[in-house]
């Protein structure tokens, strides 16, 4: 067993000592912090444990996920309150949508200024930028395949100096994409005919004869 | 070089000669004598007999009884039950069944709350990467789906529940792409599918290795365009009843104030998930923080039947190395394109594609008897070998199909297309839960319980991929037969006389708890 050097953190201005080869997170339950909030998933997949940190030295500070970090020595961790933005009342139209359909209800996209903060801030590695510039030519495909990554944190909106959302414009051209998406799953178109029309009945009678007697 | 990187050497440099090598299947016989040596299910000293409620007799494991035997959070201190809220349904669980059923329920006109311990959204379904079970290609069938399932269960599922599961599937799929989740496709727009452990075809809908996450962000997504109100933060403590076996409300914590919430409700639909957070026999859990066994410890108090309460899924691949990392899911579709097992000496001991109870047994047993490989932090496991897989389905394969499990273990250097990593199993899912009926309604009447809180459906083993099949299926269709049932319902009296008859079970039994349940967060404090 090896027992790893411990490091010093600060937390809320206050500095302590935690063993170093632990998240962020767990050094939290190291501190007597029992995390009600600012925790969920543990696995990266949530984007509740959103932090902003800093090294001693480093002039910007750098976003991420708490639970997916490890401590390192003189780190500085401020927790941000999940995901700030707004969420826009934004139903799946009837029709096949555009880009003008993202914009009635993400109407900001259009203010962005292209300064690449989203993408520094995003702790999946998406291009969110290149995202947000996508959705500006239309293509909601494209920028949908961009999206599939987001974990919706928030991290994107909070760093926006022109109050674009992009994590909630990604989900709304993913919900798009895929429900208008245009070719047919025909598979499964079939095989929902083939329950309705009772296709199965034969054999389901004769498998829940030996089923129940087993 | 010291004996880890020793072993992992011989697994790298055994890569080309295992390839395509055949591992044979385990037959029944073999299945049923590894089972009953290595599965931590037939641990006998982990298991004990509950003493009082309405499964008095049976076992189940020493961290699950003392929940349901635990006291109630109101047991000495009463509040006055003046309703805060009155609704038609109040959904509990703001995970994928929880997000299904207030959908289904506020559609068909009923006025739903909604109150979750964390966030909306916050919950295993968000974690769930291997895909949703639907029978689509014309080879296979809902029968087949059915059959592999009960196979996969041990024959102990209900029959009834699963063929409801498998029938309803299709249509259910199709529910989710209406509401946009994307689903990998093929050229020909029919929806890719892949294969998992325990099936007999290809039957996984899958999107990349996030479809849990897609699923989630959707369904939250149409939940906050609903009118239905949210209170997040606010975990239930404890169920309000009539008194005479019927379910009229609940009460809520505010985590912020420790203010307590009264809420009335016409009908309730319990979704609290499972209990990989309760670490039952020392295992490390691939569970969100959240997963404490709330349900079953608040139905089983107010007089709901269990079923399946004493078997867990183990799963067979949880990360061990880093230390970060313990517990967390390698997904087994990895193992559905050719990712290996290996032991010490780089040998495979199983053939991968098994039912997740018998793997992890069969990875249980190489560590028990030597053939482990030790990690700095002391904990045992085997190797999967990853790298196969891009050996075997083309370069670029991990990264296309699985692009959140190679960033995973990128974060501590580790590169998944390069290197096998270790693994070990990890408490991945309650088989069992609150027994229903097909309407999701359990034996306190009006109480309805989805998802992983629910058992029957499953059996004694889960088959991979249908669980996301299963909060959608019966998240739906609780929330169908809740709302309808609201309809034609009154406010019904709210009094706590269930702890009443509790407590004169436990003196009768001479149970004296020092548990309060539910416990709603695991301990960590000084312990991380």
């Amino acid at each position: 067993m090896i027992i790893s050097r411990p490091v010093t953190i600060t937390v809320a201005g206050e500095a302590h000592a935690v063993p170093g080869d632990i998240t962020i997170i767990q050094a939290m339950w190291h501190l007597g912090r029992s995390m009600e909030k600012n925790i969920g998933c543990l696995g990266g997949a949530c984007g509740a444990c959103v932090v902003v940190t800093r090294l001693p030295g480093q002039m910007l500070p750098h976003t991420g996920l708490a639970c997916q970090m490890m401590v390192v020595e003189g780190l500085n961790v401020s927790f941000l309150q999940g995901d700030p933005s707004k969420k826009t009342i934004a139903p799946l139209p009837l029709e096949s949508p555009s880009r003008e359909t993202v914009f009635q209800y993400y109407p900001e996209t259009r203010r962005c200024v292209a300064c690449g903060a989203c993408t520094t801030a995003c702790p999946q590695g998406i291009d969110v930028m290149a995202g947000v510039r996508e959705m500006m030519i239309g293509d909601l495909a494209v920028v949908a395949e961009r999206f599939t990554p987001c974990v919706s944190c928030g991290l994107c909106a909070a760093v926006c100096e022109s109050r674009v959302r992009p994590h909630r414009m990604g989900l709304y051209a993913r919900r798009l994409a895929g429900a208008f998406y245009p070719k047919k799953p025909l598979q499964l178109l079939n095989r929902i005919e083939e329950i309705a029309s009772d296709k199965f009945r034969a054999e389901w009678e004769d498998v829940m004869q030996v089923a129940e007697n087993v | 070089m010291n004996a880890f990187e020793l072993s992992k050497q011989r697994v790298i440099d055994g890569r080309e000669a295992r390839k395509t090598a055949e591992m044979p299947r385990l037959s029944q016989d073999e299945k049923e004598a590894l089972l009953s040596r290595y599965h931590p299910d037939l641990k006998e000293e982990a298991y004990t007999t509950i003493r009082i409620g309405a499964n008095k007799g049976q076992k189940t494991v020493h961290e699950v009884v003392r929940l349901l035997e635990g006291e109630s959070l109101l047991a000495t201190n009463p509040p006055e039950l003046s309703p805060e809220y009155q609704v038609d349904v109040l959904v509990i669980g703001g995970g994928g069944a929880g997000a299904s059923a207030a959908l289904m329920a506020e559609a068909a006109g009923a006025k739903v709350l909604m109150s979750t311990k964390l966030r909306l959204g916050d919950s295993n379904t968000v974690m769930a990467e291997g895909g949703m079970q639907v029978a689509i290609s014309p080879e296979d069938s809902p029968v087949r789906h059915f059959l592999d399932t009960l196979k996969g269960g041990q024959m102990a599922n209900d029959r009834t529940l699963l063929k409801i599961l498998v029938e309803e599937g299709p249509a259910n799929a199709k529910w989710l792409m209406d509401l946009g989740v994307m689903f990998d496709r093929e050229e020909d727009g029919n929806l890719s599918i892949r294969s998992g452990g325990g099936s007999s075809l290809p039957r996984l809908l899958r999107c990349k290795d996030y479809t849990g996450l897609e699923l989630m962000r959707v369904l939250k997504d149409a939940v906050l365009n609903e009118d239905i109100q949210i209170l997040e933060f606010s975990p239930v403590i404890e169920f309000l009843t009539d008194g005479k076996g019927t379910c009229t409300g609940a009460v809520l914590k505010d985590l912020d104030t420790d203010k307590l919430i009264v809420v009335q409700a016409k009908t309730v639909i319990l979704a609290t998930g499972g209990i990989g957070r309760l670490h039952i026999q020392g295992f490390p859990t691939s569970n969100h923080y959240g997963a404490t066994g709330d349900g079953l410890a608040l139905s089983y108090r107010a007089g709901a039947a269990l079923k399946f309460q004493d078997t867990f899924q183990y799963h067979p691949t949880g990360s061990i190395f880093p230390e970060a990392m313990a517990g967390l899911l390698v997904t087994e579709a990895i193992r559905s394109v050719g990712a290996q097992l290996l032991n010490v000496k780089g040998e495979r001991f199983v053939y991968e594609l098994e039912t997740r109870d018998a793997v992890a047994s069969a990875v249980i047993r190489e560590c028990e008897e030597g053939r482990g490989i030790e990690t700095p932090a002391g904990r045992k496991g085997v190797w999967l070998d990853m790298p196969l897989v891009d050996v075997l389905q083309g370069e670029g394969t991990l990264a296309d199909h699985f692009p959140n499990m190679l960033r995973q273990f990128s974060r501590y250097d580790i590169d998944i297309t390069k290197a096998p990593v270790l693994i070990y199993p990890t408490l991945h899912y309650q088989n069992g839960g609150v027994k229903i009926d097909v309407d999701g309604e359990s034996s306190l009447k009006n109480l309805f319980v989805a998802g992983e809180a629910s058992g029957g459906i499953h059996g004694r083993n889960r088959l991979m991929g249908n669980s996301l099949l299963d909060i959608v299926v019966y998240g739906r269709r609780a929330g169908v037969a809740a709302a309808k049932r609201a309809s034609i319902l009154n406010f019904s009296p709210l009094t706590l006389k269930h702890l009443e008859d509790f407590k004169t079970q436990q003196q009768a039994a001479g149970v004296v708890s020092e548990t309060v349940s539910p416990i709603l967060f695991p301990d960590y404090v000084n312990k991380g």
